[in-house]
């Protein structure tokens, strides 16, 4: 070891994980400290040791990339941070055990508090002292030494700092003296809050966020100088010239810890495994016993051996209890009552024994997946298995596992988040302070991320100078904070689930949701450390099948579960998937997925994984669309990329065979990468790994060179081999395995066979499903009707609280809208009319439905306004007025005494309601009409703007001009924003308007503003038959909607639409109250958009 | 306005209004249709000000002013039409008067002031007859629950007139009779009155005189008596004032207003009345009586509670007293701007940390002490500008040990520090980045003559000045 450089290193380092306090991420400051020549590193953090992994990962990094210096270490601890008083200690396991005490210690101050905040007593620590070293921060008292040092003999020290805080001299000589009178030694320290001087402005900023204040407010808030970084052992040595002693500490502390995350032995639980069973061989049994019922008596031979093949591995790496872990949950959810369905989804589908414990439903042996794509031996890492349950019921898996592993064992993983640049220009804007008129137009820049190019015109657009020097010194904090964590949080569904205890292995929190705990580790964290997770995931598409399974079975329509359909080769689905007719359906239903059916034409369930995985921006990005739908419709012919001699030129036939020679999927991108640019298995892990984190790091462009010339190398073409490039970069952004796609795959089918053969029960299931999917409920009902559906209304004598089928004279089934369609009307109600129904018969009167169901007034009046009491023969005014006066909340008697009296009235006749106010008053009741569509009413009038119906686009020629108008459904700007997608409809159809970017900016205000929209544009039809307008023109009319209710009225009414025709109304002043009823404002449900 | 977790408009203006903004409309939406917008907070207060500044210079019309928020004003001119000529000539002149302050105005008569505000803010028509425009009102002049207005536009009806023919039972069964009244209110059924907003502060008194006066003397003699009234009534309810507003109204109808703060609750009718006294001295434009004053009200807007006080035996009162009256005189006689203190303000730069305050009403901030048994952090004595001295002292960054200030030597015996305090990188435009400015290492130092200074070196040496200069900043005592 070096003699001129003393020993030193920080162990008092607080990263980001002590969320805004300190401004350095964990990888920033072990870098420094390497860079200074430190020997290692200690990370604490207030009350948390989520940031320790991230230093691990990092010193992993170095190492492996060989800048790693000889003996550098870290030690991981925390800074125990006390609600009573009690100056900051900071607490370093110095064994495994040691590490357990200190993580119960912060479970129980995290479990004491609610969500994020950890409320620590001395007495806390007094009881969880075990092997654990303790620096007490200056400002201790003597009595707190000793008493510290009377509990943990030899295990306390007195930290000192010289800070340049003007006494410093005075204090260490008083520290001296009071840890001599204590028997304690002097430790040196420097309390980093960052790792450089330069990011102080930054710590400065997260301290004023904190305190919620502007810097420029915060005052001596702030640190005074900028010395809380990480500084060179030969300075400490110098500022601790007075006490040599402190700084020889610093190794002896070092050495006394022996404890290191890689101890963190981890044990998967014991439990799922009958007495008297190996864990192994009862996995074995549970698998054997399932080929056999599937497979017959003989398995075939490839089964046979990929089994073999995956016991094999799985007894290598012990695991198990990992599998019967995930087979144990599938097995719960199926067993409930009703079954839960569940599907696994994600890489595990390669496996076949998952497939045989039920886990998932592909059969890879039939799909050649390849096991190792998801488990290998020299990969070294736990086998992810992630599962969707139904979302509706999926909290009912969750408390399961928290059942049958205890609250001490299981824990769900946190998230970390993030800044995102929305806000972070708001927090840090607020700090800077900047006016909130600034940082809201900041950061409302509506679409996509400020760092981009598109972005800064738009801050341009708004007013704004990015190089002036507010913006630009905003622009740098934000850019500065972006990579750093916010807050943790809880992960979907990740279970983390250990044979000892959890908490003596992570601190455990609790989660804002009720009866949820998580642990304060992240699933990167969690990988790092070689822990297992087991994703329990929610799939709002599982719910939908579950109830239209389930529907069938009530309509004797013949009992399905998920596996039975396993042929999926009936030729009717793939017809009308061909059509493009998708609405509903899982994971094809966007518009650009409708787009794509009619060109892809899918046939048979691979197609259908191809549909799932083509529409994704590894394959857009690579420019992998059009070359594999050309071939795919035989236009191109099939060749497979080849290399030179002499390479085999057939090496990527065998890969590329199933997709036309065009890589897809994520694993042909990494498989190519192995092929036919050389990688070895750990570049190819490498590159996968990077891919995965590509958001986070951008390390993916180290592979770049390797992959490209690798491949020209080889003698392919080097435009071949940067479109596989760019595609792995897309893969980056949302990585999409073929597995992945197989189980998607499934539910594709699954739900367009329902959506095929039972329209009825598709429209019904899904609508008790919401909110789900893509389209909201009018558009369901509107795609139910145009399949033949009837649909009916609601109604007090036939509706339930969800929707329902109801049996036609022609034997067909209809659909009956439930109570849940009418906005704010409680499930209570909804339930106590059914079941006043059923036990009373029907309904007489308004009187009899509210006397007998026991309703308030309000549930009433929400029945009536949706006219839902025609089968008590009122229309919705008539019902409104009845229900006006009717008496609810009453005692019985007395209700009954008032009932005769309320007939005695003088009789008001009340005018006929229009077919338009009923449209209007359908649509803010229950955001649907099934009298008319509002487009229908209105055509007179835009038939005198000479705008075509939509339905007409079909037959127009391809080039014409047209004019088209309608309600807005959908806005989108998807990817880089260069295009605009909207999708108009009206009474017969939908049509779909492309605007170029530049068009929009000349039509922003329209475009966003309008919910009745008018285009102009060219008509585009592509060979497929696909149509779009190519928008040249916007105009709002949304100002026609307010014709609905007014269509026969007189001229009088002021709807509050009455703003365009009197601009000066005084009443414009918003008064309180009068304008923010939803019901007043929103006469169509707003449109959906995804910025 | 925040509501619901979002901003949104309150207000327009009628091109944005044109442009299809709405009120209600969440600002981020409004935004991005229009990305230049412009846009205010909404500031409540503010209305509310300028509508109580129009009510009071309503009152020239009548004394019957209310306010009808946000943005109604109801005069109830019963009575005073004929000085101007006829209702409608003074509604005109009503109208005039708040058009020509730059505010669009909508105007109407009507029997009950419901049907005021009613027909001002909705009557778009040119329907004259006041009954039949009244009846061609929308429910919205009713002011109902939104539900209610819903429920009545369902059943059909768009028009008082349509309400006006139906009889009321049915409608109180189903609305209430709050709206039922509303109907009768607005159609003048039923009498009803406004509560004019001019209420009087809770403690006043006033003199009516028979002929005007006009003498100075003679407005303090009555303006004494006054006082001394109030002054009974403060002592009745454990008060003394701290402000005391006296409103002269002059015969021809101009109005002047003098006030008098005191910097402790005050009910001594001679303390008060000189301080009244020397405000009038200093007037820059004297008391103008003109024809001499009619009315003379003395009010007490301002109190605070005073616990009776027994004098002392040996007379006298505390000193904090004596400071009090003696600033309060001072203050009304040079301005109360005019005597300040120091004021800690929250800044690590020493020439930042405090500020000039004015005595009166500010409390003094909470100063850093000095650890007990050790010297005082700051000095008493601050030089501004610092001055530049020269000094012997190690590279990079070793203490002091002798300097030369106004060509004198200083050799160093003691020292402490350094306290480093770095610039505020938030004053310059790129501190941020690069150059937040220098950061200063301050040192208290004595020298053998037991002389203790403050002194600090301006740069940290190499890494951001080559040659860091030092300069003295302060003297402690």
């Amino acid at each position: 070891m070096n003699g001129d450089v003393p020993f030193y290193a920080e162990l008092a380092c607080t990263t980001a994980y002590s969320f805004l306090h300190g401004a350095s991420s964990p990888a920033q400051m072990v870098h420094r400290a390497i860079e200074l020549g430190h020997k290692g590193i200690g990370i604490a953090d207030r009350n948390t040791v989520s940031g320790v992994v991230r230093a691990k990962i990092a010193i992993d990094q170095l190492r492996e990339q060989g800048l790693l210096p000889e003996g550098f270490r870290q030690v991981s601890g925390a800074r125990l941070v006390f609600a009573d008083g009690t100056p900051d200690i900071i607490a370093y396991p110095a064994t495994r055990h040691g590490w357990g005490r200190l993580t119960r210690l912060l479970s129980r101050g995290n479990l004491r508090a609610d969500k994020g905040d950890c409320i620590l007593k001395l007495n806390d620590l007094l009881k969880h002292l075990d092997e654990l070293l303790l620096v007490v921060l200056p400002g201790a008292s003597l009595e707190l030494l000793q008493r510290l040092n009377a509990a943990s003999p030899g295990n306390v020290w007195l930290g000192a700092v010289m800070n340049r805080a003007g006494r410093d001299a005075r204090m260490l000589a008083r520290a001296q003296i009071v840890a001599r009178e204590a028997g304690v030694p002097v430790l040196a320290l420097n309390d980093a809050l960052y790792a450089a001087p330069e990011d102080r402005p930054l710590q400065d900023v997260m301290t004023a966020i904190r305190l919620n204040k502007t810097v420029k407010e915060a005052g001596r808030d702030l640190l005074a100088n900028a010395e809380r970084h990480l500084k060179p052992p030969q300075e400490m040595l110098r500022l601790f010239a007075a006490c040599p002693d402190a700084m020889l500490q610093v190794r002896t502390f070092f050495e006394r810890i022996t404890f290191r995350l890689e101890d963190l032995r981890y044990e998967y639980p014991h439990e799922p495994v009958p007495y008297g069973w190996e864990a192994q061989d009862w996995l074995e049994h549970l698998v054997i016993e399932a080929a056999h019922r599937r497979y017959g008596p003989v398995l075939p031979d490839n089964v046979q051996a990929r089994i073999d093949e995956e016991f094999k591995l799985i007894r290598a790496c012990n695991y198990p209890h990992y599998f019967l872990t995930v087979h144990d949950l599938v097995r719960y959810a199926r067993q409930c009552d009703p079954p839960i369905l569940c599907q696994g989804r994600g890489s595990a589908a390669n496996s076949i024994v998952c497939f045989l414990l039920g886990v998932t439903s592909v059969d890879p042996a039939k799909h050649k997946l390849l096991f190792t794509r998801f488990l290998s031996d020299n990969r070294g890492e736990p086998p992810d298995i992630d599962v969707d349950f139904e979302h509706e019921r999926r909290e009912e898996v969750i408390q399961y596992m928290y059942r049958r592993y205890g609250r001490h064992r299981a824990g769900i993983a946190a998230t970390v988040i993030h800044y995102r640049a929305r806000s972070a220009v708001r927090e840090v804007g607020k700090a800077l302070g900047l006016s909130e008129d600034v940082t809201s137009r900041m950061s409302s820049t509506v679409w996509g991320s400020y760092a981009s190019t598109y972005e800064r015109d738009r801050v341009v657009e708004s007013g704004f100078d990015p190089d002036s020097p507010d913006i630009a010194r905003l622009n740098d904090f934000v850019q500065r904070i972006l990579n750093l964590p916010r807050h943790l949080s809880q992960h979907v569904g990740g279970f983390v689930l250990t044979q000892g205890r959890l908490d003596e292995m992570v601190p455990i929190h609790n989660a804002a949701m009720e009866d949820r705990t998580f642990i304060e580790w992240d699933k990167d964290d969690i990988d790092a450390l070689g822990l297992m997770k087991v994703d329990v995931l929610a799939l709002g598409m599982l719910t939908c099948i579950a109830k239209g399974y389930e529907l069938m079975r009530q309509q004797g329509l013949g009992d399905h579960d998920l596996e039975t359909d396993l042929a999926s080769e009936d030729p009717a689905v793939y017809d009308m998937l061909c059509k493009g007719d998708s609405i509903g359906v899982f994971q094809v239903e966007s518009r650009a997925q409708i787009n794509m059916l009619p060109r892809l034409k899918p046939r048979n369930l691979y197609d259908l994984v191809v549909q799932v995985a083509i529409v994704r921006p590894g394959p857009i990005e690579g420019d992998m669309v059009h070359p594999y739908l050309r071939r795919r419709c035989g236009e191109e012919a099939v060749d497979y990329p080849s290399p030179a001699w002499p390479h085999d030129p057939n090496e990527l036939r065998e890969l590329l065979g199933n997709t036309y020679g065009v890589p897809l999927f994520q694993e042909q991108a990494m498989k190519l990468a192995i092929t036919a640019a050389g990688f070895s298995n750990e570049d190819a892990n490498g590159l996968r790994k990077a891919m995965a984190t590509f958001r986070n790091a951008g390390t993916i462009h180290h592979y770049q060179d390797k992959m490209v010339e690798g491949m020209v190398g080889r003698g392919y073409r080097r435009d071949f081999a940067e479109r596989c490039y760019h595609q792995i970069e897309g893969f980056g952004s949302y990585g999409f395995p073929e597995s992945h796609a197989q189980s998607f795959a499934r539910l594709v089918y699954v739900s367009a066979w329902m959506k095929c053969h039972h329209p009825a029960v598709f429209a019904c299931a899904i609508l008790n499903s919401q909110p789900m999917g893509f389209y909201a409920p009018a558009q369901l009902v509107r795609d139910a009707a145009e399949h033949g559906v009837e649909v009916r209304g609601i109604d007090v004598n036939a509706s339930g609280w969800d929707n329902g089928l109801e049996r036609c004279d022609d034997g067909t089934l209809a659909l009956r809208l439930g109570f849940r369609q009418i906005g704010g009307f409680s499930e209570d109600w909804g339930r106590a009319i059914e079941s006043a129904r059923a036990a009373g018969g029907a309904f007489t009167s308004i009187e009899d439905l509210a006397r007998r169901a026991g309703l308030p007034s309000r549930a009433l009046q929400l029945l009536a306004d949706a006219d839902a009491c025609r089968s008590l023969g009122q229309d919705r005014r008539q019902a409104l007025w009845e229900v006006r006066r009717t008496p609810t909340d009453e005692l019985p008697l007395f209700a009954a005494a008032r009932a005769r009296e309320l007939g005695d009235e003088p009789a008001i006749a009340l005018k006929a309601m229009t077919l338009g106010e009923h449209v209007a008053a359908d649509y803010q009741t229950h955001r649907l009409s099934l009298k008319a569509h509002p487009m229908k009413l209105l055509r007179p009038f835009f038939d005198a703007e000479r705008v075509m119906p939509s339905i007409d686009l079909r037959t127009a020629k391809n080039g014409a001009q047209v004019r088209v108008g309608g309600v807005v459904l959908v806005r989108q700007r998807p990817g880089k924003g260069n295009a605009i997608f909207i999708t108009l409809e009206d009474e017969a159809a939908i049509c779909n308007i492309l605007l170029w970017a530049r068009v929009f900016e000349r039509y922003r205000r329209p475009v966003m503003g309008a919910r009745l929209m008018i285009v102009d544009g060219e008509l585009q039809r592509s060979r497929e038959g696909v149509i779009h307008v190519m928008g040249s023109r916007v105009t709002d009319r949304t100002d026609l909607l307010t014709r609905l209710s007014e269509l026969h009225e007189p001229k009088t009414t002021l709807s509050r639409a009455d703003v365009f025709l009197h601009p000066a109304d005084p009443r414009h002043i918003a008064a309180p109250r009068m304008h923010t009823h939803p019901r007043n404002v929103r006469l169509l449900p707003n449109s959906r958009d995804f910025h | 306005m925040k509501q619901r977790g979002a901003w949104r408009l309150h207000a327009l203006d009628e091109r944005a209004l044109a442009l299809g903004l709405e009120p209600g409309m969440p600002l981020a939406d409004a935004r991005a249709r229009v990305p230049d917008l412009v846009d205010l907070p909404h500031d409540p207060e503010g209305e509310t000000a300028l509508m109580r500044r129009l009510a009071d210079s309503c009152e020239r019309f009548t004394p019957m002013v209310a306010i009808d928020p946000p943005e109604g004003l109801v005069l109830d001119i019963e009575g005073c039409a004929h000085l101007f000529g006829g209702e409608g000539r003074l509604a005109q002149e009503a109208a005039d008067f708040i058009a020509r302050r730059g505010m669009r105005v909508a105007h109407a008569r009507a029997d009950t002031p419901e049907a005021a505000l009613a027909l001002a803010r909705f009557n778009k028509g040119n329907e004259r007859d006041e009954t039949r425009a009244i009846r061609r009102l929308p429910l919205l002049a009713l002011r109902a629950e939104p539900d209610v207005l819903l429920a009545l536009r369902r059943a059909g009806f768009t028009s008082l007139g349509d309400l006006a023919e139906l009889p009321a039972a049915p409608l109180a069964a189903r609305f209430g009779n709050r709206l039922v009244d509303a109907l009768d209110r607005l159609l003048g059924r039923t009498d009803s009155r406004i509560i004019p907003r001019r209420a009087l502060p809770p403690i006043f008194a006033e003199r009516r005189f028979a002929e005007p006066v006009a003498r100075v003397e003679t407005i303090m003699i009555v303006l004494g008596e006054l006082l001394g009234t109030v002054g009974e009534t403060l002592r009745e309810r454990h008060e003394g004032g701290r402000r005391f507003a006296v409103r002269l109204f002059r015969s021809d109808g101009a109005v002047r207003d003098l006030a008098v703060e005191t910097g402790t609750p005050v009910r001594d009718a001679a303390t008060v009345l000189r301080l009244i006294d020397e405000r009038i001295e200093a007037l820059s434009d004297p008391l103008d009586p003109g024809f001499g004053f009619d009315m003379i009200r003395l009010a007490v807007p301002q109190t605070e509670a005073l616990a009776a006080e027994q004098a002392g035996l040996i007379g006298g009162r505390s000193g904090t007293h004596e400071l009090a009256a003696l600033l309060d005189r001072l203050g009304a006689r040079l301005g109360p701007q005019r005597f300040c203190r120091l004021l800690s303000q929250g800044s690590h730069v020493p020439e930042r940390a405090m500020q000039l305050i004015p005595v009166a009403g500010s409390d003094a901030g909470l100063w850093d002490q000095a650890q007990p048994g050790e010297p005082p952090l700051r000095p008493l004595t601050l030089f501004d500008p610092p001055e530049r001295i020269d000094v012997l002292a190690a590279v990079p960054d070793g203490p002091p040990r002798q300097f030369r200030w106004r060509k004198a030597v200083h050799r160093i015996v003691a020292q402490e520090g350094p306290e480093r305090i770095a610039p505020e990188w938030w004053r310059r435009p790129n501190g941020h980045d690069s150059n937040p400015g220098l950061t200063r290492d301050y040192y208290r130092v004595e020298d053998e003559a037991g002389q203790r200074f403050w002194l600090f070196r301006h740069g940290l040496y190499e890494r951001e000045t080559a040659q860091p200069a030092w300069y003295v900043h302060g003297l402690f005592a």
